[in-house]
């Protein structure tokens, strides 16, 4: 990755009438940058996407890609290539001649075999360019369309929920792969996607939309531990959210009294905005201790009731009744030893360090 | 108890059917190929198998010369029909909103008989008829056009009007079957709409343009009314030689072997046409 600018937008909006699709989004993406537009359906990330692609015009603001602005420029001359959520391989062309598509007509003959193989090598489809389009499994359409944008050798590779249409073994392993092959082309690749999961696990950074808007864009580790609102709190990873009062500030410390666990010292959170008397606070389930005693070594400790239990394999998730607040608190624990140690209606103590827990700013309520 | 099987409860569902089918095609082409062995003079059938018809429709020049006119005024009239449907089709499955609306006025001809409408197309191209009309008025000719109508020009342009519909229905289903996602990918890669329509959109039509091709030309090479109405002498086809033989001339046997020889042309000539359209698709990378 470096410090140049591949794609700025400026003060972009799109709008479908009185619907407003995206409106300020200003963003800088550096080259070779895996960048990750992330947000529930209908949040605008796809329109985004098109934007840059060229498909949509913005209403407003500018797009620029490697410094020149692309007002105008149809998305057939643009320094782009996209991978479509569908893949949309040609069903009348074989491999060979979907990867190849893009290249006809501009180079020679020759060299277009030669680079298709080499596509073709490079995302595990050595060998198949004979293979029929309706031939191919979902995993490989999805390389094929990988193949088929990469030997455009793009400024930028767009991707549009790229492994949406995968079953989960297969999307893990795509995750690593793609993360692989972008690392060792030092391509810009910008993805949309409605998994947090993946967009974590991917990229460099991620940009977090919510109705249009860009709420927040940070890397994956601050994302989680620095969340700018409650929103993106609670989409990225789960989260509790209880209210707390503000007691004290000295420095990047509040003192705070949080329903529940009562007073704690916590770090402020430099990304949100105000830290307000009723303010709310963030505590990831798999930051809290559980235990039948009560855990000495913890300074915030609430004794509860076991309300439910759910198994996962890798960690069990129990969701606990405590006093002073409605919902109740859900707790992430690994399976270390294969035993379930606690059951429904069973009384446990949960613990909680400062350090751990999210300042969220002030309450919206 | 009859419905117990999977089997016997299809057979008796498609019954009806066959035995129309049966009846209604199978039973007349064999009588017809019984036919076209047999001889007849004046009134008497001779049904001595023989290949007499076959002989003398293949010796006499003025057979070819009607079915090889048929062939290429049907050629013709196809080749005309799909190219203005394309566009028609190519709007309506891509840039029309209400596509309903769309399709159903393109229906809106069936709506009257075709004699109807071949006999409008002799007032339109007639002597005295509205073209001629309208172009003296506009002082554009200053007698009246006689080459409008009774001859091929006439034949093709009715034709190409009637069938029109045929053409555009199944060139908008296979236009209408592109996934829009397949036209932005071939835009992503650097084609302009041209390219695009000529390496994505037309291939892949190709299957409804093949389909369009063969509903027009198999049933135009054997017609018989327009023909008979607006073709003139210049316009006759084969159809309009066999009516005569099943009527004036009253030789069913060799009006049954111009019958067969019309069904074997066409087929062939459909044969080819596929094979051919088939392969200059797939050539298309």
């Amino acid at each position: 990755m470096t410090d140049r600018n591949i794609i700025e937008l400026r003060g972009v909006e799109k709008r479908y009438g009185t619907f407003v699709a995206a409106a300020g989004i200003n963003l800088d993406l550096k080259e070779g940058e895996f960048f990750s537009l992330l947000g529930p359906s209908g949040c605008g990330k796809t329109t985004v996407l098109r934007m840059i692609a060229g498909f949509q015009e913005p209403t407003k603001g500018s797009v620029l890609i490697d410094g020149q602005d692309m007002e105008g420029v149809p998305a057939n001359n643009r320094p782009t290539n996209m991978v479509f959520q569908s893949y949309a391989i040609f069903p009348h062309l074989n491999v060979g001649n979907n990867v190849a598509y893009g290249l006809r007509g501009k180079a020679p003959k020759a060299e277009i075999d030669q680079r298709v193989a080499e596509a073709l090598e490079m995302v595990e489809l050595g060998g198949l360019q004979d293979r029929g389009a309706g031939e191919l499994s979902g995993g490989q359409r999805q390389r094929v369309a990988l193949a088929r944008a990469l030997i455009m050798r793009p400024k930028v590779l767009l991707l549009d929920e790229p492994l949406s249409a995968l079953d989960k073994k297969l999307r893990e392993q795509m995750q690593f792969e793609m993360r692989n092959l972008q690392q060792s082309l030092g391509i810009t690749f910008v993805m949309v996607t409605h998994d947090q999961y993946e967009a974590m696990t991917m990229s460099d950074r991620i940009g977090v939309m919510f109705n249009g808007r860009l709420k927040q864009v940070d890397t994956p580790t601050t994302l989680y531990a620095r969340p700018c609102d409650q929103q993106v709190a609670s989409f990225i990873g789960e989260m509790n959210i209880l209210p707390a009062q503000l007691l004290d500030e000295t420095g990047d410390t509040l003192s705070i009294n949080a329903a529940a666990f009562g007073r704690m010292e916590i770090e402020r959170n430099p990304n949100v905005a105000t830290s307000d008397r009723n303010m709310n606070i963030g505590i990831r389930p798999e930051q809290l201790e559980i235990a039948a005693e009560k855990p000495e070594d913890y300074p915030s400790t609430v004794q509860g009731t076991v309300s439910n239990v759910a198994f996962y394999g890798e960690n069990i998730h129990y969701h606990i009744q405590v006093a002073g607040t409605e919902t109740p608190i859900s707790v992430s624990v690994p399976n270390y030893f294969h035993t379930v140690d606690f059951n429904r209606g069973d009384a446990v103590w949960l613990g909680l360090q400062g350090a751990s827990v999210i300042d969220l700013g002030q309450s919206t309520e | 108890m009859i419905f117990r099987s999977e089997a016997s409860r299809g057979y008796t569902l498609s019954a009806p059917a066959t035995a129309y089918v049966g009846f209604l095609v199978a039973a007349p082409l064999v009588i017809l190929v019984a036919y076209s062995f047999w001889t007849q003079s004046y009134v008497t059938l001779d049904k001595t198998p023989t290949l007499k018809n076959y002989r003398d429709a293949f010796a006499d020049p003025l057979v070819r010369h009607l079915m090889l006119r048929s062939i290429w005024i049907a050629g013709a009239v196809t080749a005309v029909t799909v190219a203005l449907a394309y566009p028609i089709a190519y709007f309506i499955a891509m840039k029309a909103r209400k596509k309903t609306i769309w399709l159903l006025l393109i229906t809106i001809p069936f709506w009257s008989s075709y004699l109807l409408r071949v006999f409008a197309w002799k007032l339109i191209l007639g002597f005295n008829g509205v073209m001629n009309s309208a172009l003296l008025m506009l002082g554009l000719i200053d007698e009246p056009l006689d080459f409008l109508l009774y001859n091929e020009f006439a034949v093709v342009l009715t034709l190409a009007h009637a069938w029109a519909p045929f053409a555009i229905l199944p060139i908008y289903v296979s236009l209408q079957k592109i996934d829009p996602s397949l036209l932005e990918a071939a835009t992503d890669l650097g084609n302009g709409p041209i390219r695009r329509f000529m390496r994505v959109t037309l291939p892949l039509t190709i299957p409804g343009i093949i389909a369009a091709c063969l509903i027009i030309f198999i049933p135009t090479v054997g017609d018989y009314v327009t023909p008979a109405l607006v073709g003139g002498s210049d316009g006759k086809m084969i159809a309009n030689l066999i009516q005569v033989q099943f009527g004036a001339a009253n030789n069913w046997p060799l009006g049954a072997t111009l019958s067969l020889i019309a069904m074997l042309s066409v087929g062939f000539v459909a044969i080819v046409f596929v094979l051919t359209a088939t392969r200059l698709g797939r050539r298309i990378k």
